[in-house]
């Protein structure tokens, strides 16, 4: 019985005692991602006798890729209330007074069974004390209409794995690309989904009243290609690249997807070059793929990066 | 003398099927068995006598070692790495717990806590599970019942001049009618040594503790209980060959053993073992300054397993039959520091939490045809199941293959033995299976720095199928002894690594990423020649000769076969005084591997010469032995150096033995 005793308690003692801890790796990646999946409202309007509730992820608008549900309900009876060309439009008034919008949905959808409007916006600064996003809202109901205006406040997007990136392409077009998903990246095979947008020049001068849709339209760009050569930046990971990475072809919901493999955590470089639908190249550039140790690795000119 | 026959009796150190049929309690029951048993080969060398485990294996003909620096080198069964043999103390399975092989078992123990060393060529080593190159069983020291003399121990000291390893080594038994205890305690500590250059190999140093303690009791008359647990601690280890060093490696190895004897009827034994061990290993670049990333590599190893067996005697058939069942889990973690290192640590696992079950039936017989003449014939039947926890490391390089797999592991050997007079001959004849380790199947940029390569394992590879076959034939007369062995291996499913023209390093020495395939057959065949003549009773001479070529399906040599090799040694005992003289040597490594990264070796020659003196005490016998290795300071590395790093210049070895 001594004996017993006396192995059940080396064996306990083992057990408890490793000198150097695990890691937990389900918590590896949680050290500096955040992932947000649950929607909650980020602002609230009441207008004549409506209440219009924005709902966005974690309740905050973020720079980048956000994605928008928009719910109507009479005030007094918390019903639900139909209603008909629902437009959503977000304005920026920069420090020197000018105003630009963003990439956007302008007319929102009305998804039936989930009983919202839904749709996105790309906000491409975050909110200042001298720099201001507006949005400005319109639905009919009942055959009337109504417009309204309400400031927000848009916040740093602190996990890196939601970036995005605005530039002139050689077209001489502007385009926005920002990542959607994963939010919380594996070492694994992920999907990568971005969203690729322009912005459509007016072709007629401005209605006057402000705010005019056509003077700040955007569209999600179709047919493009997005190539992928995902790398580590680390001077130390020599250029380190993954395999299996596929580039971003457009899916039917506008969004486009690739697949990219992260081989470890720490800072990744999504090299980017975009081509248009006959395949010419609007921006980005070759990189190296030689493994260059202790040298920096050299990024595209058109990149996002990532960390997890 | 009769103290080891007796201890060959009890707890004792299993005994074979084909060469002492039984086991008993009794000096009464021993007489009533023939014990034919193979003299049990003690742990020291010709040479030396207080040896590291290393060293007393690198006496073995069939033994070679790759060498990292002084301390655990792996060893090499018939010329085959270490993955293709079973590795085991007491036939319980332990897994190193280093992705880049610093701890092979035998590292775990030390030669005062083992009594003997059992190899087994091939198949006739499948006792213990699935294999292809053979078996090596770390036996440990346990002493029987109601010896007379209660109390036993010894206690060795030494120390070499080269590397100034001083080891202090101690054990000591108490023995009664009901009750045994065995325990053991060692320390070694080592500076860096120096080539026969007289240049320092840095990070070639060492430090050891190793303890254990084996407690039995006596249920009844023909049964008892015991309990065994080694600890194990090295600290401070440089490995020259290798980019990095190892900070800490601790092992606790236990086990509860029951065992019972029969008097009567077909059982003779039956023996049951219930067995856990834990190893923790962490390596350490902070000695070394040339690294351009800090790097943290900890492995974790933990086996859970049970050993049941029992062994059988009717007439002049006897027979060996043993379960084997263990849950293995390998950890291994790699984090990179950036250069900023407020920046972010990269981490992955390079063994992503790996679990490998096995559960085996082996059975070995032995049928005396005829005085002259004996069939031995053993099957094995093995189901190896594998698990990776965070299989999307693996899906990496092998999208889609599944998290687990389960293997079959048959294996099957026969053999045929003959004496007539002087000359004795054997034949024998195997087939067997075994699964990839976890590095094979499941390890992630797991970084060799013997080619340069970051290696990627595949969950798919098949299973490695060996056909064995060999032969023996030996001469022995008087005063000489002539002995040759050939073992031929068919080896179909060879697994090796073979560069990726996908992906990129992840460890920033490497020049590329290798991926785990199989070739689809490898060849591998070993000869051993062993001699002995007797000049007179004072005077014996001792020679061996090895030889192996081993190639893959293109014919193109294997990596680490050992060249033409031969030791010979002279021994004068003479009154209280013995001297010894060796050569150990190997000619030019002509058939060198390049595509595996290997470079032709030269050949040499090293001499040794040791000298041992008995004198009297007060009523204690005190050996003291002086001697010296590589006695001409020649600077040489051999074909498993890994990196080519050269081996120890001259050392000047002193150590005292005292019995008590
Ligand atoms: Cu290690």
């Amino acid at each position: 019985m001594k004996k017993i005793l006396f192995f059940l308690t080396a064996l306990c003692f083992v057990v408890a005692s490793c000198t150097k801890k695990k890691t937990d790796y389900e918590a590896e990646i949680n050290t500096v991602v955040t992932e947000h999946y649950e929607f909650k409202e980020a602002v609230a309007i009441t207008n004549s006798g409506y209440a219009i509730s924005i709902e966005a992820l974690n309740g905050t608008f973020y720079k980048g890729y956000n994605e928008i549900r928009l719910k109507i309900t009479d005030k007094q009876t918390h019903i639900e209330v139909k209603a008909s060309n629902v437009t959503f439009l977000p304005i920026i008034t920069t420090a020197n007074g000018q105003t630009i919008s963003c990439p956007h949905s302008y007319s929102l959808d009305y998804q039936a069974d989930s009983q919202y409007y839904s749709g996105y916006a790309v906000f491409t600064k975050e909110s200042k004390t001298n720099e201001n996003w507006d949005l400005y809202l319109s639905f009919t109901i009942n055959g009337q209409s109504y417009s309204l205006k309400q400031n927000i406040s848009v916040k740093e997007q602190t996990n890196k794995n939601l970036s995005m990136t605005a530039f002139t392409g050689k077209d001489e077009e502007q385009y926005f690309i920002a990542i959607v998903a994963p939010q919380k990246p594996k070492i694994a095979e992920n999907q990568l989904i971005a969203g690729i947008y322009k912005n459509n020049k007016p072709s007629n001068p401005s209605s006057g009243v402000f705010p005019d849709p056509s003077q700040f339209s955007y569209s999600e760009v179709s047919d493009y290609v997005l190539q992928l050569d995902p790398r580590m930046p680390e001077p130390s990971m020599g250029n380190h690249s993954s395999l299996n990475n596929r580039d971003l072809i457009q899916r039917n919901d506008g969004l486009y997807a690739g697949v990219v493999n992260y081989t470890m955590t720490g800072n990744w470089t999504l090299n980017f070059i975009l081509l248009n639908k006959n395949g010419r190249i609007l921006k980005g550039t070759e990189v190296s793929k030689d493994f260059t140790p202790g040298v920096e690795g050299a990024k595209s000119d058109l990149f996002i990066d990532i960390l997890f | 003398m009769k103290i080891l026959s007796i201890v060959l009796v009890f707890l004792g150190l299993n005994v074979n099927a084909q060469n002492a049929p039984l086991q008993s309690d009794s000096t009464r029951l021993l007489k009533e068995v023939k014990v034919i048993g193979t003299a049990k080969r003690k742990i020291e060398t010709e040479l030396k006598m207080a040896v590291s485990v290393d060293e007393f294996l690198a006496s073995s003909e069939n033994i070679s070692f790759i060498k990292r620096g002084a301390y655990a080198w792996e060893p090499l069964l018939n010329n085959m790495s270490s993955e293709r043999s079973t590795l085991t103390i007491d036939g319980m399975h332990l897994f190193g717990a280093c992705t880049d092989k610093m701890d092979p078992i035998t590292s775990y123990v030390e030669s005062n806590n083992l009594s003997t060393i059992d190899i087994k060529s091939g198949q006739e080593g499948s006792m213990h599970g699935a294999t292809v190159a053979g078996s090596i069983d770390l036996k440990r020291k346990s002493t029987p019942f109601g010896m007379e003399k209660k109390v036993n121990g010894t206690y060795q000291s030494g120390f070499e001049f080269n590397n100034n390893q001083l080891f202090n080594l101690g054990n000591a038994s108490y023995s009664s009618q009901k009750f045994v205890a065995d325990g053991s305690v060692s320390f070694r500590k080592a500076g860096n040594y120096y080539d026969g250059n007289n240049n320092k190999v840095n990070h070639s140093q060492y430090q050891k503790f190793n303890s254990s303690v084996g407690l039995a009791l006596k249920a009844s008359p023909l049964s008892c209980l015991r309990v065994d647990a080694i600890y194990d601690q090295a600290n401070d280890v440089g490995f020259p060959a290798l980019p990095m060093d190892l900070w800490l490696s601790r092992a606790i190895i236990t086990s509860v053993a029951y065992k019972k004897l029969f008097e009567e009827g077909l059982v003779k034994v039956w023996d049951t073992k219930l067995y856990f061990n834990a190893i923790e290993h962490y390596m350490d670049d902070t000695t070394r300054p040339e690294n351009l990333v800090h790097m943290d590599m900890p492995g974790w190893s933990t086996t859970y397993g049970l050993i049941s067996k029992v062994n059988l005697k009717k007439g002049n058939y006897s027979s060996e039959i043993q379960l084997n069942a263990y849950d293995n889990l390998s950890i291994a973690e790699m984090r990179m520091y950036p250069q900023d290192r407020n920046k972010r640590t990269m981490f992955a696992y390079s063994w992503p939490w790996v679990s490998t079950r096995f559960a085996g039936l082996s059975m070995n017989n032995s049928l005396e045809v005829s005085e002259r003449s004996q069939v031995n014939f053993g099957v094995t039947l093995g189901l190896n199941y594998n698990h990776s926890k965070y299989v999307e490391f693996n899906w990496i390089f092998h999208p889609g293959a599944s998290q687990s797999k389960t293997r079959i592991l048959p294996g099957l050997h026969a053999s045929y033995q003959l004496h007539i007079n002087e000359f004795d001959f054997s034949v024998g004849t195997g087939y067997g299976h075994r699964a990839p380790s976890v590095s094979e199947g499941y390890g992630y940029y797991i970084y060799n720095s013997f080619d340069r390569y970051d290696y990627i394992g595949n969950p798919n590879l098949k299973n490695e199928v060996s056909y064995e076959a060999n032969a023996s034939a030996g001469f022995t007369k008087e005063k000489m002894g002539i002995q040759a062995k050939v073992n031929y291996f068919y080896i179909e499913n060879y697994i090796i690594g073979r560069i990726l023209s996908l992906g990129s390093p992840m460890n920033y020495q490497s020049v590329g990423v290798k991926g785990y395939t199989f070739l689809d057959h490898a060849k591998i065949f070993n000869l051993s020649l062993n001699t002995h003549y007797n000049f007179s009773d004072d005077l014996r001479w001792k020679g061996t000769l090895t030889y192996a070529h081993a190639v893959d399906e293109q014919d193109q040599t294997l990596p680490f076969i050992r060249p033409l090799s031969y030791q010979t040694s002279l021994r004068y005992v003479k009154n209280k005084i013995s001297l010894q003289t060796a050569l150990n040597g190997d000619f030019t490594q002509n058939n060198y591997s390049p595509q595996y990264g290997e470079d032709e070796t030269p050949a040499y020659v090293t001499w040794n010469i040791s000298a041992d003196y008995t004198f009297s005490f007060k009523k204690l016998k005190p050996v003291i032995q002086v001697g010296a290795e590589n006695l001409l300071n020649k600077q040489y590395s051999t074909y498993a150096d890994w990196g080519n790093i050269p081996r120890m210049g001259r050392n000047i070895f002193t150590s005292l033995k005292v019995n008590f």
